[in-house]
């Protein structure tokens, strides 16, 4: 797994956005969008990607912390 | 770009909109004619007269007497109502049938009724969902007291042959319960043509308000009551009645009765346009379900993809799905109708549910299917 984004290069992303990559790009996904280039590839916004974690959280789902 | 002014709802098994008119029918109830109907004032007197009316336009809509109509909380409590009910009633037949694909408001109640003692045979449905009435057959023995089928699945929308399985449960002396919270409103029922004993249905999933459903009891079966208290509904549902709810229910499905042909013309043209789409840009893809199938129900699993995330992403566009499969913590879990069904694996994890009403436009339906494609076809 590389946990660098593979649009902008940014490294370290947390386990929050590497689990809304998942929830949005498929669970097999092996490479990451920082969240803001997530939010970019996919036409939305990051407060949009942000909502969507915290009720990902809410459900109890443990691609979350 | 999400934008919420302008939802393209397509879940409508899930939940449907209150109709307009419905709400209307129901505000004087809500606002000005309040009064507890079990009391003998006359505030109360429009409120018992509408309560008889909207029995009795429930009863005529499939076909029952008034009395044979009980207001509950809705399908899940009609559901567990209907097992129970009969089940507790019932000293020396302990047996139950169902089958592997019924909703969990029929399967928890048979497995509450199995740690009480009964024993439970599930029927399994083919690879389309039909439960096949010979099997019925052959499951019956001396023991059984109650059969209880689903009459279309919420999930794929496969319509059972209740009428020939009510039958077979009949010739044996068996009770025949069919929970009918998909099928009321989008199919025409006839409680006696099809030899129904009893009849679950929920209101909210045809435009009705949510917390109001019925029961339907043919006359003469003997039910224990599940909810006690007070004497309304004939001394066997208690709980002051919610007027206001009865009334919606009546008026929506008096409006869906109404208009039932029409509708389900109209959803089939929508649901043909949504498979072009998929077909012209080649999306690899399986309908789930059988050809005899609840109108405006689209159950696919699309290869080597993945429902959740496809839900997900509709979700960012404004577009409401459901899904057959669920993310839990890294684990996919597959819904048990999928699984009993035996859709292939890699098919499997790709499973929504598209599950369209006449409110819904051929843009819309348009709308959702490009959407997909251009979700699957971009990963």
């Amino acid at each position: 797994m590389i946990d660098k984004c593979i649009a902008c290069l940014k490294e370290n992303l947390d386990k929050n956005t590497i689990g809304i990559n998942k929830k949005l790009l498929g669970e097999s996904v092996d490479t990451f969008y920082c969240i803001d280039c997530l939010a970019d590839f996919l036409d939305t916004t990051v407060e949009e990607l942000k909502d969507k974690i915290e009720e990902f959280k809410d459900e109890g789902c443990d691609l979350f912390e | 770009m999400n934008n919420k002014s302008s939802l393209i709802y397509a879940d409508n098994a899930a939940t449907s909109i209150l109709d307009e008119e419905v709400f209307e029918a129901m505000k004087p109830f809500l606002l000005e004619e309040y009064s507890n109907v079990s009391q003998p004032y006359s505030f109360s007197r429009k409120s018992k007269k509408a309560l008889i009316e909207a029995r009795n336009t429930i009863a005529a809509c499939i076909n029952a007497s008034p009395e044979e109509i009980f207001f509950t909380s809705g399908g899940t409590e009609s559901n567990n109502w209907a097992i129970k009910g009969i089940m507790l009633f019932s000293k020396e037949k302990k047996g139950i049938i169902t089958s592997n694909i019924e909703h969990l408001a029929v399967l928890k109640p048979c497995e509450t009724m199995k740690e009480l003692g009964c024993r439970v045979k599930y029927l399994e449905a083919d690879t389309n969902g039909y439960i096949c009435p010979e099997e019925l057959k052959k499951a019956i023995d001396k023991e059984d007291r109650l059969v209880s089928i689903m009459m279309a699945n919420n999930e794929i929308g496969t319509i059972q042959n209740i009428k020939e399985m009510s039958r077979i449960a009949h010739d044996e002396g068996i009770l025949f319960h069919t929970d009918a919270v998909q099928a009321l409103g989008h199919l025409e029922i006839d409680v006696q043509d099809l030899k129904i004993d009893l009849l679950s249905a929920s209101a909210h999933k045809f435009n009705g308000p949510k917390g109001i459903g019925f029961l339907y009891i043919k006359n003469g079966t003997k039910v224990r009551s599940l909810i006690e208290g007070g004497s309304q509904e004939n001394k066997l549902r208690a709980g002051t009645e919610n007027v206001a709810c009865i009334v919606g229910m009546a008026a929506a499905l008096k409006k869906n009765c109404d208009k039932l042909y029409d509708s389900t013309i109209y959803l089939k043209e929508l649901e043909s346009a949504f498979y072009e789409i998929l077909d012209d840009c080649e999306v690899e893809y399986k309908i789930n379900g059988g050809e005899k199938r609840m109108p405006g129900n689209i159950n696919i699993s699309i290869k080597d993809n993945d429902g959740e995330m496809i839900l997900h992403r509709l979700d960012l566009m404004g577009i409401c799905i459901s899904t057959g499969s669920a993310c839990d913590g890294g684990n996919t879990n597959i819904s048990h109708v999928i699984e009993a069904i035996n859709v292939p694996k890699n098919y499997a994890r790709g499973t929504i549910r598209i599950s369209l009403s006449s409110k819904n436009t051929k843009k819309e339906v348009t709308e959702i299917a490009y959407s997909i494609v251009k979700i699957v076809k971009k990963r």
